[in-house]
């Protein structure tokens, strides 16, 4: 009987409709996720054109600034001694302050145990000589002309109540953060800071042609709990956080849209009572349980999203990309090729049969709760 | 026959017509809305103001990873008549592990062309090294105070420094949503040389001695600049000592083909179409939103007529024509109509300003602008009324 009940709501004359009018709500959710799909992708590629090769840093834990974090040097000769390890070089990064004419600037120095090295890694040119004791530094071409530091200058640097003059033997300009750094041995941190066996960072560069995961996961394991890895170029996550600023919007605005299909199965199954209320009070009058009126109602209102939302799904998918192949006509510079995930048309389906659900309740409650003498034949 | 004192539309039924046109009025509204002011906030990303013209790369996909030579700001600046220019390096980068584009500027130029308030701390200056500014946005979103020191990576290439907040700014601009550095960090963290910037965005329109400079007198000189090749690449090409300027300077040849010189809103418009996005593409995909759920619209005034057919027969046999009904019908539910469009477009307004204040609308690392645009709002009414006409005077009653 109830398979007869459900053929006849679903050939009353207002299923098409109804479905027509979940198709076309879907059909805006997943051409604009189609869409979307499109301009994540491209990002995703514009990002691939990028070559990321940069080094990794190893960092404490906790440390929101370089200046502020503390990793063992003995680690950096450990990680050397890997095979995947092209370099690993501990440096000592801190702020000090330099006596000018105009009064004390805050400025930061860079120390090493091989300051040539580093040098020639970054492709700085040099006028002057590297430092080679720890009363001698090099300073970058930036910070030499913001405070006027000439080569063979003494610079008085303060650090901690702690006075040292060191001689300027270099100027150099590598067009990286380095320019704006005075430029020291190891020795002169320990002289300046007091603190040994610690480090600021180890930077370090992986051989080329390693599986840099299997590189990675190595590197890791010699790494103790309070420090961290990080890549310095993190273009994928830049990306990622890029997409999913769109995502995450697009996720909000798609609940309005599922909050209007709710409405909609609100007003299809207010419909489907009013204009199948005879038929429905009939097989009340015959013996039909409340359950079964409620699952009647619920079956139709889950077949109608149902075809309503895979309908809208192709709907708006094939929409899209005619809308694209369009656009293309009349301005051929633009290249669009919306396309839609399997997942997420399962999701779409999903969510909007949820909704559809959701919003014929109320109607469905109400009617089986009302007497059948008292519905109108 | 009058049947407009008869109450015979029950006001339980006519509510669920209320809530199905509130919320396709909604869905139309934060549609509008949030595409509209991805589209104006980008427009005026370089300034909104007449007479700035951006110096940009035409081979740039983006107009955030472009290279010009920048000492062509110096040759500009020597045209009489042009007070103000500004060198941009923009740099996309990862701040406490989000995303972030921070600006390199020379600030004195910057802060001609774009108005800034500190709201807490300084402004920075040039021989500040390892400074910023952050805009309030992003400020907030990340938790950034005065004198915090932070590791910023540049994404564009491998290189990552600490920079300290020297002050925290407000423009009411898509800038608040970045962080300003001066050039030559960002430079560094774009991966340019100093002989280059992203940008050079340039004031002109400035009356001397009753001539006004004009796009194509920027245009001329950058021509001249290109024809001249004063260098091989790289090479320091004898430009003079500036004042306040540290960094190196150096001047490289160039193609004047790969230069562009815009209006700052074409400039960035222009970028917008090569994707197709257009103002009125916006709004079309927009009105396409509103009358793909007009169908539930439609749908809902069927339901309300096939819930009243009792009532609407009884006056039929009465002697109220089928004109006189529909005509009663429209004047009964159109009140209700634009009632729930402007319910729907409130609500779509505070929807779209509590997902600002959420921090979910953003495009691009910048926070989406959000303003009641007057055509949107005037659409709106007027697809609701329409869609209600035609609904109930195509609709068999009695």
């Amino acid at each position: 009987m109830s398979s007869l009940a459900l053929k006849s709501l679903l050939r009353s004359s207002g299923t098409a409709s109804s479905i027509v009018a979940i198709a076309l709500l879907v059909a805006i959710l997943s051409s604009a996720q189609s869409i979307t799909n499109y301009i994540n992708f491209q990002a995703e590629m514009l990002g691939k054109l990028v070559y990321v090769g940069g080094p990794y840093l190893i960092l404490s834990g906790n440390a929101t600034s370089i200046a502020d974090s503390r990793v063992d040097a003995g680690l950096a000769s450990k990680l050397a001694g890997l095979s995947c390890v092209r370099w690993a070089v501990p440096q000592r990064i801190f702020e000090a302050e330099l006596e000018t004419s105009s009064g004390r600037r805050a400025i930061d120095v860079r120390c090493l145990e091989d300051a040539r090295g580093f040098l020639e890694r970054i492709g700085a040119y040099i006028n002057g000589t590297t430092p080679g004791s720890w009363f001698e530094a090099g300073v970058g071409e930036v910070l030499a002309r913001a405070y006027d530091v000439n080569l063979g200058d003494k610079l008085e640097l303060v650090i901690g109540g702690k006075h040292v003059k060191l001689k300027i033997v270099g100027i150099f300009r590598s067009q990286t953060e380095s320019d704006a750094e005075l430029l020291a041995l190891m020795e002169t941190a320990h002289m300046l800071t007091g603190e040994n066996g610690t480090v600021s960072i180890i930077e370090i560069s992986l051989q080329p042609g390693v599986n840099s995961q299997e590189a990675l996961s190595q590197i890791a394991q010699l790494l103790p709990e309070n420090v961290r890895l990080v890549q310095t170029q993190q273009l994928k996550e830049f990306m990622q956080q890029m997409n999913a600023q769109t995502l995450a919007f697009l996720n909000l605005w798609s609940i309005a849209v599922y909050a209007v299909v709710a409405a909609a199965s609100y007003i299809i199954s207010t419909r489907l009572l009013a204009e199948s209320s005879y038929e429905l009070s009939m097989l009340r009058a015959l013996g039909a349980e409340k359950r079964l009126i409620l699952t009647l109602i619920l079956t139709y209102t889950l077949t109608v999203s149902f075809i309503g939302s895979a309908l809208g799904v192709a709907l708006g998918t094939a929409g899209s990309q005619t809308f694209a192949t369009m656009l293309r006509w009349f301005l051929p510079s633009v290249d669009l090729a919306p396309f839609i995930e399997l997942w997420q048309v399962l999701q779409t389906i999903g969510l909007t049969v949820a909704s559809s659900v959701l919003g014929c309740l109320y109607p469905a409650l109400r009617f089986i709760h009302v007497g059948f003498m008292e519905k109108p034949l | 026959m009058r049947l407009l004192g008869f109450r015979y539309l029950r006001r339980q039924r006519v509510a669920a017509l209320v809530m199905i046109v509130a919320f396709s009025s909604m869905l139309f509204s934060i549609t509008a809305f949030s595409l509209l002011g991805f589209y104006r906030g980008f427009s005026a990303y370089l300034g909104e103001g007449e007479g700035i013209i951006v110096i940009y790369d035409r081979n740039s996909r983006t107009p955030f990873t472009g290279l010009v030579p920048i000492y062509l700001a110096e040759r500009i600046r020597a045209i009489s008549g042009v007070r103000t220019m500004s060198p941009e390096a923009m740099a996309p980068c990862i701040l406490k592990g989000e995303s972030v584009f921070l600006r390199g500027i020379v600030p004195e130029d910057f802060s001609k062309l774009s108005q800034l308030t500190v709201m807490e701390g300084g402004m920075i200056g040039l021989e500040d090294l390892n400074f910023m500014v952050a805009g309030r946005n992003v400020a907030e979103r990340l938790g950034l105070n005065l004198d915090d020191k932070v590791l910023v990576s540049g994404i564009l290439t491998g290189r990552c420094l600490d920079l300290r907040v020297k002050g925290v700014f407000v423009s009411h601009t898509p800038m608040d949503d970045e962080i300003l550095a001066p050039i030559y960090v960002g430079q560094w963290l774009r991966g340019a040389d100093y002989a280059h910037a992203t940008l050079i965005r340039v004031k002109i329109g400035i009356e001397v001695e009753g001539k006004t400079v004009s796009r194509s007198d920027v245009s001329r000189v950058v021509a001249e600049e290109a024809s001249r090749q004063p260098s091989p690449h790289g090479e320091e090409a004898g430009l003079e000592p500036s004042q306040g300027l540290i960094m190196p300077r150096m001047a490289i040849g160039f193609r004047a083909e790969d230069i562009g010189i815009e209006e700052a809103s074409s400039f960035m418009r222009g970028y917008l179409e090569r994707y197709g996005v257009t103002r009125e593409s916006l709004l079309t995909l927009s009105i396409a939103v509103f009358f793909f759920s007009s169908f539930s619209i439609a749908l809902g005034y069927k339901v309300i007529i096939a819930q009243h057919r009792g009532e609407l027969d009884v006056l039929r046999s009465l002697g109220a024509s089928r004109r006189l009904l529909k005509a009663d019908l429209l004047a009964k539910l159109l009140p209700w109509s634009i009632m729930a469009s402007f319910i729907g477009t409130a609500a779509g307004l505070a929807t779209l300003n509590m997902i600002q204040e959420w921090g979910y609308l953003r495009v691009l690392s910048h926070t989406v602008p959000i303003r009641a645009d007057p055509l949107v709002i005037a659409l709106n009414f007027s697809f609701a009324i329409l869609l209600s006409a035609i609904t109930i005077l195509k609709s068999e009653v009695g």
